[in-house]
């Protein structure tokens, strides 16, 4: 049997999904999470039959009408795939509109279920819903559930079974389909319809246009003048949480707990076993990946502080503060929600956009928004926070705000660049809700992306820590590099000449180049490959390093100054996040023009950051320009000379078209 | 007397509906048209339940931004929408 899960944006489809599936797709308080099918299959204690029933969870869509051409993919998939049975979820606290959608669904053909979400909520606001009413107008089952408390599931699965392959009569039918306009009137009608079903079936204790305390708060988070503020000082106690407290106190332990497996493993190994195999083992595997999981709890706290600030409803609220400064560079609002998925990943950040309905803001956000910092930069940013400064929480408070400023930059001159001076796109946003965040949720959401990260610590980030112990363990010649001579080996040999571009932004330095370049297949590598070419496991305790690594500090290792260290932070940051989100950049673009020109952009503007703050701030920290100052001003004014000229370029050809 | 009232008077004796930017905050409205020339918007309106004869209350101003109850719902739109919902 199949089954579709179909309803309005933020219902609880993707909750219910989760409960009777066991998966853990994501979930987020605000329309539009899901942007693409999920399958799965019901799990077996919640239903007695010998069948396996699969669900697939479909995006939310406020309405089915044919005029909407975007929001089409509920009817094609019914339509194309014919499923046995569809729930339909409603968010039980707006039956209004939600009801409008059921009964368009009701046409279709397929039986529905009804399933009134949130009841939970439905009993605190002591609003009182008949469900017999409803189900005797609607024409077909109703079942009150609870998806977040496990609620209902059990006699709605049981449901699905008695209605498939029964005929259901749609209790409003619309008659005239050829005509745009009748539709129109007809759907007029299905509002008074449903208007009318919900006075019956519904008391409100309160009505919902009474101010509530959501609007008080909403009065001051989305603040005109208060807004930004609260968000930025919201965001850095996120950060000192994650990565000045809670986070390296839970750390110290765990890399300990490290520390004591690469001894161990190195005692444990006798003398047989070939020095190039220990190397590898204990430096490559252990001290690369080692390093990264260091960083987990820093990189968990965050997570969990995340999802309570998503499960509370206030991410929505972000949207609508950045809308107006967002118009001014021809995105809107809708344009933060991709970037506040990308604060975990930035590959369903870029999916994300899909929701944009414009295609030059929905092509310029998925360009975009991978610059703000994932959870794949946490290591990074952690490590040169913690190394060269004091574990400051305003570093990375800085680089998200920096963020959102190369974001807004960026979107000010791809604008230009495709000369666009259409109107402005409407911004309009359903706001949820405040809630309590549960604790248990955002729990569970911590363990699965700690998870997720774990396992590409100990796949991609391992093989490539492996292959990068082997380039700088040999020559060219297969021979081992000898003592002393480490610029012999084949990773020294292909960094250098990179290395030498680094110069101008202050990090010249082979070690540090081969790190950034492994960055580009997975973001971890930066943090994983200067373990192995500076042989250091512990990177969360410093004090500890000298006896890990038997040198002086890390700072002193890398040879940077604060300044080249934040410049090199910034350079690692802002040039293309890894492959994978480029291949999920290259999906959303559709357009190779767009994909080449994104790279491009992002290899520019990394640079030309990376360049400003070292040289701008060594002149500020010692009164004299860093090493390359005039050739890096050369290559930084090129690029800004070629973005001019197609400016320049496109402006002429759009005027030449015009007359 | 608010500005809001004043524009309202003023709008209603020249038999011009008012949009929703000039709105009193928590009085319930019922829309006049939705005056656009983008059917996109248009349509999207009209699913959430955005079309004449339905009501629509004011609930807060926040800068450029509105928030709207809509049939149940909270909404925050901008002021390019709120110019385009007459009542
Ligand atoms: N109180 C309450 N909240 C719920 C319930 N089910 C879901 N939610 C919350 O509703 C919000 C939206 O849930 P999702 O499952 O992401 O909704 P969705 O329908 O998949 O949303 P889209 O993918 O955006 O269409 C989340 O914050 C959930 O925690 C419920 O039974 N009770
Ligand atoms: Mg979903």
């Amino acid at each position: 049997m199949r089954i579709a899960l179909a309803g309005n944006p933020n219902s609880g489809k993707t909750t219910l999904f989760n409960a009777i599936t066991g998966s853990i797709e994501s979930v987020g308080n605000w329309p539009g999470v899901t942007v693409a099918r999920k399958e799965g299959e019901v799990k077996r204690n919640l239903y007695k039959k010998n069948e396996a029933i699969r669900i697939i969870d479909l995006p939310g869509t406020y309405s089915m009408s044919p005029f909407t051409l975007e929001e089409r993919i509920t009817r094609d998939f019914v339509r194309n795939e014919s499923p046995d049975v569809i729930i339909n979820i409603i968010d039980a606290n707006n039956l209004s509109r939600s009801l409008v959608y059921t009964t368009q669904l009701l046409e279709l053909g397929v039986p529905v279920v009804v399933a009134l979400n949130k009841w939970d909520t439905v009993k605190q606001k002591q609003t009182d819903i008949n469900t017999e009413t409803l189900s005797k107008q609607l024409n077909c089952p109703v079942i009150p559930i609870s998806a977040i408390q496990n609620q209902g599931l059990r006699i709605l699965i049981e449901t699905c079974y008695q209605i498939k392959g029964k005929k259901q009569i749609a209790p409003y039918r619309c008659m005239i389909v050829e005509n745009v306009e009748h539709v129109a009137e007809s759907d007029k009608k299905r509002f008074e319809f449903v208007s009318a079903i919900v006075t019956e079936a519904e008391k409100r204790k309160v009505t919902s246009d009474k101010q509530t305390i959501h609007d008080t708060i909403d009065r001051i988070v989305a603040n005109r003048y208060l807004g930004m503020p609260i968000f930025a000082i919201i965001l850095y106690a996120v950060f000192s949480i994650s990565q000045s407290t809670i986070g390296p106190w839970i750390a110290d332990y765990m890399v300990a707990g490290i520390d004591s497996l690469y001894v161990f493993a190195e005692s444990a190994m006798s003398e047989a076993v070939s020095p190039l195999l220990k190397t590898l083992l204990l430096d490559g595997i252990i001290g690369g990946v080692g390093a990264i999981v260091g960083f987990l709890p820093l990189i968990m706290v965050l997570f969990f502080m995340l999802a309570l600030l998503e499960d509370s409803g206030y991410m929505a609220r972000v949207a609508v503060v950045m809308d107006p400064i967002m118009k001014k560079v021809g995105l809107s609002g809708r344009s933060i929600i991709p970037m506040v998925i990308s604060t975990g990943c930035a590959i369903p950040g870029i999916m994300s956009t899909r929701t944009i309905k414009n295609e030059r803001e929905r092509r310029t956000t998925a360009m975009l928004t991978s610059f703000m910092p994932c959870g794949a930069k946490l290591p990074v940013i952690a490590l040169f926070a913690g190394v060269f400064f004091q574990e400051a929480a305003w570093v990375g408070t800085l680089m998200y705000f920096l963020g959102i400023l190369v974001i807004i930059f960026g979107a000010y001159v791809i604008r230009k660049i495709n000369n666009d001076t259409s109107k402005k796109s409407f911004f309009i946003m359903e706001l949820p809700e405040y809630r309590w965040p549960s604790v248990k949720r955002a729990f569970t959401s911590m363990i699965n992306q700690g998870k997720a990260f774990v396992t590409k610590a100990v796949t991609i980030i391992l093989i490539s820590n492996v292959v990068v112990q082997i380039m700088q363990t040999f020559t060219w010649q297969f021979q081992l590099v000898e003592e002393g001579l480490e610029a012999t080996s084949i990773l020294a040999n292909i960094s250098s000449p990179i290395a030498f571009a680094m110069i101008p932004l202050g990090f010249g330095i082979w070690q540090l180049t081969a790190a950034a370049v492994t960055g580009f297949i997975a973001k971890e590598n930066v943090v994983g490959t200067l373990a192995v070419v500076f042989g250091i496991t512990n990177f969360i305790n410093t004090e500890e390093l000298i006896l890990v690594s038997g040198s002086i500090e890390v700072a002193g290792i890398f040879g940077l100054t604060s300044v080249a260290a934040l410049a090199y932070l910034v350079f690692n940051l802002f040039t293309p996040p890894c492959f994978a989100a480029i291949g999920a950049m290259n999906a959303e673009l559709e357009s190779k023009k767009w994909l080449i020109g994104s790279i491009a952009f992002q290899l520019g503007m990394g640079y030309v950051l990376a360049y400003l703050i070292y040289q701008i701030g060594t002149f500020a920290t010692t009164g004299q320009l860093g090493s390359g100052a005039f050739a890096g001003l050369f290559t930084v004014l090129v690029l800004i000379g070629i973005v001019l000229l197609i400016i320049t370029k496109n402006s002429v050809e759009t005027t030449l078209k015009v007359q | 007397m608010s500005k809001a009232f004043l524009m309202k008077g003023f709008q209603s004796l020249r038999g011009n509906p008012m949009d929703v930017t000039a709105c009193e905050i928590n009085e319930l409205m019922t829309i006049k048209s939705i005056e656009t020339i983008d059917p996109e918007m248009r349509d999207f309106l009209f699913s959430l339940g955005c079309f004449e004869g339905r009501t629509i209350t004011l609930i807060s101003i926040l800068g450029s931004t509105y928030i709207v109850n809509i049939s149940d719902a909270r909404y925050s739109i901008d002021a390019q929408l709120a110019q385009a919902i007459k009542v």
